[in-house]
């Protein structure tokens, strides 16, 4: 077997051995990158309510007032606060929270829920793992190293890297170094 | 091909077992026990516990040393999970716990959890224009009215930078 055509198998099956992770982490890429903008784990809905004025005899009875407003059950309370007098908080599940003037009664709830799929991906790609998934995701980064390389030298002639391939290569470094040139050029 | 089916099907089926074998035990970083909580970052402990007033009344001497406190989580960031704001149950103390994106993630659902963190203190003072709309967007949530004029100060924030954490469920 000469090396051309040991490449082109390795690129094959290793191809389709990253193909879901590629997948995975290019759709996390494409969710953070625009992290400013939106929130790419969670979804948040924020919606108005008025539960009626707040018992202010203790904090019990202001969460206790709140959760039937509301038809929480205690299960579903994480904890509560009244960080002002006039403020009261109850944390639920998932990150959400009831927020609401004690005098009034009137406030938000705030409903917080995990993104389906693109969740899982995100703590893959950002590795909020850790641990071994560290060593999983170095070697899946060598293995596209390899993939990139030997996918330049798998074909020769007007179509290899010594034909046409060179050009497309230069144009590709040619986007992220005009990038950086122009980053600090502007700085 | 029988040599690549096999070597496929074995990866398929090592890959999700190894996987699931470090994934029930917990990362270095955040370790876990049902007693001890969840612990983030490095062990803490050696630095002294400050209470949330005591800190925020008295910043100007805390400010670059080494501190412990103890309280309620009342807010982590959305997006990153790279801060997480320590309260009093009763009370507006508090104190922003930062971290660098990344090195820590707090879990949005540890709002209402308690805390244990140890960090730097810093203070983070806003402009007068980030001071009214950070008021006016809690006022909002609170279904409280807002006059932005009324705010003549600018805000003050109370930061750890952020060396360990160990968050404990209320349960």
């Amino acid at each position: 077997m000469n090396w051309r055509r040991l490449f082109r198998v390795l690129h094959r099956d290793i191809g389709y051995l990253l193909f879901g992770l590629v997948i995975a982490y290019s759709v996390s890429g494409i969710a953070v990158n625009h992290v400013e903008g939106w929130n790419p784990n969670y979804s948040v809905t924020v919606s108005e309510v008025e539960v009626g004025a707040l018992p202010t005899t203790s904090l019990d009875a202001m969460e206790k007032h709140v959760a039937e407003a509301l038809e929480i059950g205690t299960d579903d309370i994480r904890g509560r606060q009244r960080p002002a007098a006039n403020r009261f908080i109850v944390f639920l599940p998932d990150g959400g929270e009831a927020k609401v003037a004690v005098d009034t009664g009137r406030g938000t709830v705030k409903r917080v829920t995990t993104r389906p799929g693109l969740f899982q991906v995100n703590v893959l790609h950002l590795n909020h793992l850790k641990g071994v998934w560290t060593w999983v995701a170095d070697v899946f980064a060598f293995l596209l190293i390899f993939l990139a390389s030997s996918g330049i030298v798998l074909l020769k002639g007007k179509t290899g890297f010594g034909g046409r391939g060179k050009w497309f290569v230069l144009a590709g470094l040619a986007t992220p170094v005009a990038f950086v040139i122009q980053y600090y050029a502007t700085r | 091909m029988r040599l690549a089916r096999t070597l496929a099907l074995s990866l398929a089926c090592a890959l999700p077992m190894a996987l699931a074998g470090c994934c029930a035990e917990p990362p270095p970083s955040e370790t876990s026990a049902a007693d001890e909580g969840t612990v983030y970052g490095e062990p803490i402990g050696d630095a002294p516990l400050v209470s949330l007033s005591e800190l925020n009344a008295n910043l100007a001497v805390y400010e670059g040393k080494r501190v412990r406190v103890e309280g309620m989580i009342t807010d982590v960031c959305a997006k990153r999970g790279c801060w997480m704001i320590i309260g009093a149950e009763e009370g507006a103390d508090s104190v922003r716990f930062k971290v660098t994106d990344g090195v820590m993630v707090f879990p949005l659902d540890a709002k209402g959890a308690r805390a244990e963190a140890e960090g730097t203190v810093q203070r983070i003072e806003h402009d007068l224009e980030t001071t009214r709309n950070v008021l006016a967007h809690e006022a909002e949530e609170a279904g409280e009215a807002f006059d932005p004029s009324t705010v003549t100060e600018p805000m003050v924030v109370v930061q750890l930078a952020g060396i360990g954490a160990v968050v404990r469920s209320n349960e």
